[in-house]
């Protein structure tokens, strides 16, 4: 999937990447590589660089236009901005993406079929933000992913849509708020190898509510992700000691949605879960000292708590089956109590008594 | 059956509790100062009183008060008086409708807690820094305690006395025996409750803090992993159980295990037994390992009725038949003590590595000193709790018995009826009409009134008490209440919240915090326009596309949701109180309404029911 000698390449496998190509290739694609680099299971897939999009704007000759109507914004007025930023995606969704761009789109969606054993595997394709790959940029409509994506065709149609999220609404006002609105903003895409998950969620390798750092946090519900990330189901929720793998606490919830690939073949539907699935536990035996084990290798990998998105496949056996999409670093951890305090037993019982001493003596 | 009567701040007023229908009179069966009176109404309304139904769940019998009075004799002594624990006194108790109510006596002039803290400080050092030591004196004291116990003698009313004391030096007569025996044997109780609290809040602090480090470090250990750590290995409260594995596999090796068929009675395995040789051989065996070892009790608490394993020998058979059986079937039914060991070890490693440097050597003091206390803290049940408790409720039984015999009483468990002090006035009577040749009183007069306080008890036990009487406090800050029955600042607000009989809403804890504002609910994103300054956000799930309203918003809740959607990231970022799945909180709750969102505990209350 390179370039021809000489010419840039746009693109490169996930698992060549490392932290340090974060610049080129934005965090997802980044962090993806990484995980694969600590073989920690990622579905395959290819990254594309920001030069990507660089290049498409500059081909497509839109730079002058989106610099014209974004430096016209008057913020306070939300209908213009709307119309503006409708207007900017409109001219990014029907610009052409360059040949070059299109080759090693198509390239590396044929490795990904070859590697598969599929002719048009289902893809996801997201877009890998620069900067912080954090929950308030994804909370600001910096992300997009589509789901279920076939064919090299969709595939880059797909990459031109994440590219031209990066203009919506939310996202404009979003960067005009943080004041970054002047700055041309960069970004990657990742496209990936859908995993056709029964159970997919997120855990998070402390408790994320209480801070406690002894904790695997897991939240699990029927069919792709999208319904845990988004808020739109009540997933069945795991306190995981870290140590023993014992249940801590747990919470079935009611999991009336579900996220499943479209029966068409691209894309993915939200439907209903039949009554007899919908508060019963999700995750099948042995799952759960399965997503243990998978949380402590990436926590000890990167080396701080994270945020892991991760899916069963349908097909196959556990632990094979489970897989990581994503991981990031948890923000917004509670601050534990940090004052300072006596490390002699007797004095930390004495507070117990009420009758500690001044800190000076105590030290 | 509640109480509906009005109430002082959030519980009722201990002065507003009625009798329930038939137990008018309850009160002659406890002291006059154990009472709420009107007397002391003024000091006693506005404190905070809770009941104690950790030690009492059920209505007390008169007799068994004398197991509230010593050892709050006792507890008092040491923290008020020895160590001079410094914010908190002793406990007072009152008893409301059979139930003990119990409120600490806090220390709040500044000067008088620095006072203390000197005291404190020398004096409860001095039994830190030299436990083990002190310890083992402490169990000596029991031992003796319990062996005086067992040599206390009951004497018979004889028609006449033998001639040892009409000739002997040692002139003492029966009555004067009798009266004597009783005295003797409630003081032995009042020294074993004062032995049990010298060591039991240093212990308890010791191990207290070690918990709360623990939980305020990793607020969700699970309380077994925190106990783990700190067990010891071979401590004594195990070896009961021990003795009998030990005999399980001793009836195996000698080849007598078939008498233990599952469904057979003590006796019907104790005959099978004397059938043989090696069955007599086991009897032996299972003797010798009675005494202490069988002083443990079928039930924990402090009342009469506990019995021991000597008096009510079903628990150790059935254990003993349920390893009979396992080991028959080729299991191990030895604790692993060396795989324990491992474990705990491991625990405390792999905990204190999660801990930063300082708290971890803050933490590794901690369960050093937790380890060193930690004997007595399991230990003390047994000496006192078990051993002594039941041999001494069975030495009460003696004077029943002689009571019966005298028609004092139609039974001898009848005792428990009256309290201490009635007792003491019929045995009076009964040695002073044996020695007359009177007619005495106490036939007639006392089985009616244990008739009747056997009915009261009984229709007693059908209220429910109210968790806590008085006034609401703040904050709980006595470091006795919470350390040794857990009642929090959290716990007593439940509590009120129950008492409010406010809906509440139960859902995920999203994002810690405490709010009250008013409500506004949106169905649709059309209605989030509606949305002012400051109200608490109520939808059915939220959406990554509203991300700019949560700057004006006080808190959130909602239908559907986990605590990793992003929504509550984001509530976690502002640093919003967030509820989500509450499953019903837009058709509970309506706009305009004020609720309290408890995003810590995952709890929403709908405060006003209009709205």
């Amino acid at each position: 999937m390179a370039g021809a000698d000489g010419l840039v390449q746009y693109s490169r496998p996930l698992s060549e990447l490392r932290a340090a190509d974060e610049s080129r290739f934005g965090g997802k694609s980044a962090g993806l590589g990484e995980l694969l680099g600590a073989g920690i299971p990622v579905p395959d897939g290819f990254a594309l660089s920001t030069a990507a999009f660089s290049t498409f704007l500059v081909r497509a000759g839109l730079v002058p236009e989106i610099e014209r109507r974004l430096a016209s914004l008057r913020l306070e007025d939300l209908d213009s901005v709307g119309l503006a930023c409708a207007e900017i995606a409109e001219a990014i969704g029907s610009a052409s993406v360059p040949g070059a761009v299109e080759a090693e789109i198509a390239g590396g969606y044929a490795e990904l079929a070859r590697a598969s054993g599929e002719s048009a595997p289902p893809v996801a394709v997201r877009s890998s933000a620069i900067g912080e790959d954090s929950a308030t940029d994804t909370f600001a409509g910096q992300q997009q992913t589509l789901l279920w994506v076939r064919g090299a065709e969709d595939v880059t149609r797909a990459v031109r849509d994440c590219w031209a999220s990066l203009y919506s609404l939310t996202a404009v006002s979003y960067r005009a708020r943080a004041a970054r609105a002047g700055e041309a903003p960069a970004m990657g895409v990742a496209v990936q190898l859908m995993v056709d998950a029964s159970v997919s969620g997120v855990m998070f390798t402390c408790n994320p509510v209480s801070g406690d750092p002894s904790i695997i946090a897991v939240n699990a519900s029927w069919g792709l992700g999208e319904a845990v990330v988004g808020g739109e189901v009540t997933p069945d929720e795991y306190l995981l000691s870290k140590i023993t793998r014992e249940v801590v606490r747990t919470r079935i919830g009611a999991k009336l949605i579900e996220y499943v690939p479209a029966p068409a073949g691209g894309g993915t539907v939200r439907r209903e879960v039949p009554d007899e699935r919908r508060e019963v536990p999700c995750l099948p035996e042995g799952a759960l000292g399965a997503l243990v084990d998978l949380a402590r290798r990436v926590e000890r990998h990167f080396g701080s708590h994270q945020d892991i998105e991760w899916a069963i496949a349908r097909a196959g056996a556990l632990p094979d089956t489970l897989s990581v999409l994503q991981s990031r670093p948890v923000t917004a951890i509670p601050e534990r109590q940090r004052r300072p305090q006596p490390q002699s037993a007797i004095s930390l019982v004495m507070s117990t008594f009420g009758a500690g001493r001044p800190p000076s003596i105590d030290a | 059956m509640d109480s509906t009567a009005p109430a002082v701040g959030a519980f009722p007023s201990p002065f507003s509790i009625e009798a329930p229908p038939g137990c008018e009179g309850w009160q002659e069966m406890y002291p006059y100062y154990a009472l709420f009176d009107e007397r002391r109404r003024e000091s006693d309304e506005p404190r905070f009183w809770f009941w104690n139904s950790m030690h009492f769940p059920v209505p007390m019998p008169a007799f068994d008060v004398i197991c509230i009075d010593s050892p709050y004799q006792a507890v008092g002594s040491w923290q008020n008086r020895v160590f001079a624990v410094p914010p908190a006194m002793g406990i007072d108790y009152r008893i409301v409708n059979g139930y003990v109510y119990i409120s600490g006596n806090p220390v709040t002039d500044p000067a008088k807690i620095a006072e203390r803290a000197e005291f404190f400080q020398k004096r409860a050092g001095f039994y830190y820094e030299n436990w083990t030591e002190l310890y083992g004196k402490w169990r000596a004291k029991m031992e003796s305690l319990i062996a005086e116990l067992g040599d206390l003698h009951v004497p018979e009313l004889p028609e006449y006395e033998p001639d040892e004391v009409a000739f002997g030096d040692d002139r003492n007569t029966a009555f004067y025996e009798v009266l004597d025996a009783y005295g003797r044997a409630l003081r032995l109780d009042d020294l074993m409750w004062q032995h049990h609290f010298e060591f039991l809040l240093l212990g308890y602090g010791a191990y207290g803090t070690f918990v709360e480090f623990c939980k305020g470090h990793l607020p969700d250990i699970p309380d077994q992993h925190i106990a783990q750590m700190v067990a010891g290995i071979d401590v004594l409260l195990f070896k009961p159980d021990a003795e009998l594995r030990r005999l399980a596999r001793l009836a195996l090796d000698t080849g007598v295990d078939g008498a233990f068929a599952q469904g057979r009675s003590p006796e019907e395995i104790d005959a099978a037994l004397e059938q043989s040789e090696a069955g007599r051989s086991w009897l032996e065996e299972l003797e010798k390992a009675k005494d202490p070892w069988f002083n443990m009790a079928t039930g924990d608490g402090l009342y009469h009725y506990y019995r021991s394993w000597l008096d009510d020998p079903s628990i150790p058979y059935a254990a003993l038949i349920g390893y009979v059986t396992a080991l028959r079937s080729g299991e191990q039914i030895e604790r692993p003590a060396e795989e324990i060991k491992r474990e705990r070890d491991r625990l405390a490693y792999e905990y204190g590595a999660l801990l930063d440097d300082d708290s971890r050597g803050a933490f590794n003091n901690l369960l050093a000193l937790s380890r060193t206390v930690f004997p007595y803290v399991e230990e003390h049940k047994f000496f006192c709790d078990y051993w002594f408790l039941t041999r001494w409720w069975n030495k009460i039984r003696e004077f029943g018995a002689l009571l019966a015999e005298r028609g004092f009483l139609q039974d001898g468990e009848d005792i428990f009826q009256l309290t201490r002090h009635e007792v003491a006035s019929a045995l009076d009577e009964m040695v002073l009409t044996w020695a007359t040749g009177g007619e005495p009183l106490g036939p007639k007069h006392w089985p009616p009134i244990v008739a009747r306080r056997k009915e009261i008890l009984e229709r007693l036990a059908q209220w429910n008490p109210p968790p806590a009487l008085g006034v609401t406090p703040e904050a709980i800050t006595d470091p006795m209440t919470i350390m040794l029955w857990g009642v929090t600042t959290e716990r007593v607000r439940e509590w009120a919240r129950q008492q409010d009989g406010g809906r509440v809403l139960n859902g995920a804890a999203a994002s810690p915090g405490l709010i009250e504002g008013v409500a506004r609910v949106v169905k649709s994103v059309n209605e989030l326009s509606d949305l002012q300054d400051g109200e608490i956000l109520v939808c059915g799930s939220t959406s990554p596309a509203w991300a700019p309203i949560f700057s004006k918003i006080k808190a959130t809740v909602t239908d559907v949701g986990g605590v990793m959607s992003h929504a509550a990231i984001v509530c976690r970022e502002y640093g919003l109180p967030a509820v989500v799945g509450t499953g019903r909180a837009t058709s509970e709750i309506h706009t305009g309404q004020t609720i309290r969102v408890d995003g810590t505990e995952g709890v929403v209350t709908l405060l006003d029911v209009e709205g």
